[in-house]
């Protein structure tokens, strides 16, 4: 037994090197990734084309049948994934890599960047109507998909403008309107945990930094600067550290619950059992909150994002995706075409919103009949005009970076050491810019001061 | 192995039968029958697991390289040991290998011994019993890995837990995922789910006992303990031995509990352990270093076991 284990993890340290050398021979006569695809030409392929689609908006075959049934020509094939950021993304990069990855697929914003880097993405500025389309979205998710230059990379679709979700009922009883400003939001807090002190007033989620970049994108915190050819990142600025020192002082005086998790288990408990009175969240948080907290039908109300300065008017914007051709289709102008579709003709956006929970990026979709109405779990209140409103106020000049699950992934990290006490929101700036940097520099970036 | 293939008793009397080359090509069947046995392990072994090794390696020593600006063209650049370099002067990387060993030496002899002890009285119960708790106490390892994760981080939530609200009734509130006691609650899990495992690794062992070894300690006076003590311990060393190489691989690849876990604890963090530290870069599309920490990973888990192995042998325990 022991012999023949020894024999056979000396055979296997012998044999390794000769894979290795083999695998580096191939790894020289490697072509080098497709030229990255100009905006040139972007005419259509002609005759019956197929075209796959990924995708994990709920609901979204339906849209697509009601494509196909209308375009014999171009049939689409919907592949039905989990989220891109539990997992999808990764099989998405590795599929680039080995040259079979979808036509289209549903990109965030935060993540375009990272797939154009890639060489991931179709500039499909060119493809008919696609400039022209414009005018159709918000302004800001029409920004965000030009990715800093010229081009457009992908097609709006949905979006996250951010608002203040809160327990009515326990504010109503602590006598306190909806915080207008943050600094009210402090002051709520105090008052909320001063009449109950199992009360927080939200929970400062770990693993959600793309909750807290909503935030910073509330304050103008520009994570990182594109000009030209010249990358900055910006993580650590005086803008970010405003909203980090702010939130620090919240768990300081142990006004926030630092030991839930965004969308765990815990969190929709502690939800049911009003010990967690907000969330600040987005648009799509309607139905996270309604399907998960039963228990409080009728008890939450929506309130525009409090602000930091009194009466401004900034939104931040948490999520929401793209639809993007990626690299490697052999119809851009097909694929364009069906991206157009989906997220600007009424039918479609009526089933992706009814279907999917998205709230749209399209301007006219904003007022869909069930965008609208009554809500009834928030008391038949007219929530959406809420978001309406935030979805003007976002900020168009946020830029992401090209390793945003590296940023996030720092962010994190850092979060955990001010979640415990070992550090503060701030050191988590300061780390996230520098290993941010690295990061940036380990993908062949030169990164300006 | 090879069976001598001769050439049929008849062909003695016709001359071109034998003739050379005939004989060559039946030797040379002959002696390709091994492949049919070698191959099917050989060839997932290479594919699978040698090739991608060699692959991770290449991708090790290698750079990105960008030219035309910030979504220009990349290409790879041989660049030596540097990402080597980097990963170890990465304090991610070196605080989760000083995690895994701090585990490790919690951990492992602890689940050994307790694996050992359930062994030992396994093999001396009844014959009836022994086959039902062999069952019982393997089951936890026939759970896979995730449901395991899944099924004590319910039992460790704060807000869900029974067992929270039993203790917090009765003393103060445990905290199952603050930063002092998630590693020990991953412990916890790890410990249930591989015990079983490693009884059975002994417990087989100990039946391979001669019973003549067993009498003649009953008959010189030995009671259960001293016999167990003196004579199987002694015996089943190599099988403790094993278990102890195995565990130690575990400890060092530990990855399902913490990506678990990591859904309810605010205190895991990317690089909690060196495995989740390499998937956690790969996420990232930085494919060399995530290789550079992998070969890393891989050679000190191979040095710990091998190092441990040697260091049996050395004291005779194997």
């Amino acid at each position: 037994m022991t012999q023949l284990w020894r024999r056979r993890t000396l055979a296997a340290l012998a044999v390794a090197p000769l894979v290795a050398l083999a695998a580096c021979g191939g790894a020289s006569t490697e072509p080098a990734d497709g030229a990255a695809p100009g905006s040139a030409d972007c005419a259509p392929t002609g005759g019956p084309v197929n075209l796959s689609f990924t995708s994990w908006v709920p609901g979204v075959e339906e849209a697509v049948t009601l494509w196909n049934q209308q375009n014999p020509d171009i049939q689409v094939k919907v592949n039905d994934v989990p989220a891109g950021n539990a997992g999808t993304y990764s099989n998405l990069f590795n599929q680039l890599k080995a040259d079979t990855a979808p036509d289209l697929s549903q990109v965030e914003y935060d993540s375009l960047s990272s797939f154009r880097l890639q060489n991931g993405l179709v500039d499909i500025a060119a493809c008919e109507g696609v400039t022209d389309a414009q005018a159709k979205f918000v302004d800001w998710t029409w920004s965000q998909v030009q990715l800093g230059d010229d081009g457009v990379y992908a097609v709006p679709q949905d979006t996250g403008p951010m608002a203040l979700y809160y327990r009515k009922d326990l504010f109503d009883a602590a006598g306190i309107a909806p915080p207008t400003t943050w600094d009210e939001y402090y002051q709520a807090a105090k008052t909320l945990a001063a009449a109950d002190p199992a009360v927080k007033i939200t929970h400062f989620p770990q693993q959600d930094a793309n909750w807290f970049t909503g935030l910073l994108w509330q304050n103008q915190a520009n994570l990182f600067d594109i000009s030209g050819d010249q990358l900055s990142v910006t993580v650590d600025s005086p803008e970010s550290r405003q909203v980090a020192e702010y939130w620090q002082k919240m768990i300081d005086e142990q006004l926030v619950a630092t030991n839930l998790q965004g969308f765990s288990p815990d969190l929709y408990a502690a939800w049911n059992s009003g010990t967690v009175a907000t969330w600040v969240s987005a648009a799509w948080g309607y139905s996270t909150i309604r399907d998960n907290a039963p228990d409080t039908s009728g008890k939450w109300a929506v309130a525009p994002m409090p602000q930091w300065t009194a009466g401004a008017k900034n939104a931040g914007n948490w999520g929401g995706s793209t639809t993007a051709v990626f690299a490697g289709t052999e119809h851009p102008a097909e694929a364009a075409k069906f991206a157009l579709w989906l997220n600007t003709d009424p039918a479609s956006l009526e089933i992706l919103n009814k279907e999917g929970g998205l709230y749209p990026a399209s301007s006219d979709a904003q007022s869909l009949p069930a965008l609208s109405t009554g809500v009834e779990y928030y008391g038949g209140e007219q929530i959406f005009d809420v978001f309406k409103a935030a979805s003007g106020e976002v900020d168009t000049d946020f830029t992401w970076g090209p390793t945003m699950t590296d940023t996030y992934r720092f962010l994190s990290d850092g979060f955990t050491a001010a979640l415990n006490g070992q550090g503060t929101l701030t050191d988590a700036l300061t780390a996230a810019q520098t290993q941010s940097v690295d990061s940036l520099k380990a993908q062949g970036i030169t990164v300006g001061g | 192995m090879a069976i001598p293939v001769t050439a049929p008793q008849g062909s003695l009397t016709a001359a071109p039968a034998g003739s050379p080359p005939q004989r060559r090509a039946a030797r040379r069947a002959g002696s390709r029958i091994w492949l049919v046995f070698v191959l099917p392990f050989a060839v997932p072994f290479v594919a699978f697991y040698l090739a991608p090794i060699g692959y991770a390696i290449t991708q090790s020593l290698l750079r990105t390289e960008r030219s035309g600006g910030i979504f220009g063209q990349p290409r790879t650049v041989f660049t030596g040991l540097d990402q080597y370099a980097a990963v170890f002067s990465d304090p991610v990387f070196l605080s989760g290998v000083g995690r895994m060993l701090l585990f490790g030496v919690v951990q492992v002899p602890i689940m050994l011994a307790i694996a050992l002890a359930l062994a030992l009285v396994l093999d001396s119960a009844v014959a009836r019993l022994k086959k039902v708790f062999r069952i019982v106490f393997f089951l936890p390892y026939a759970i896979p890995g995730v449901v395991a994760a899944l099924m004590w981080a319910f039992l460790y939530s704060p807000q869900l837990s029974p067992i929270v609200n039993v203790l917090d009734a009765v003393g103060p509130r445990p905290d199952f995922l603050g930063s002092g006691a998630i590693l020990w609650s991953i412990a916890n899990v790890v410990t249930w789910t591989y015990t079983g495992y490693n009884m059975l690794i002994i417990f087989a062992a100990l039946q391979a006992i001669p019973q003549a070894l067993s009498e003649a300690a009953r008959s010189d006076g030995a009671g259960g303990i001293r016999t167990a003590w003196s004579i199987k311990i002694p015996i089943v060393r190599p099988a403790l031995v094993l278990t102890g190489v195995f565990s130690i691989i575990g400890t060092l690849q530990l990855f399902t509990e913490p990506v678990v876990l990591r859904l309810i604890s605010t205190n895991i963090t990317s690089g909690y352990t060196p495995n989740l530290l390499a998937f956690s870069i790969a996420s990232g599309n930085n494919y060399p270093l995530a290789a550079a920490t992998s070969v890393v990973l891989a050679m000190g888990t191979f040095v710990l076991s091998f190092g441990f192995f040697r260091l049996a042998q050395k004291r005779g325990w194997s």
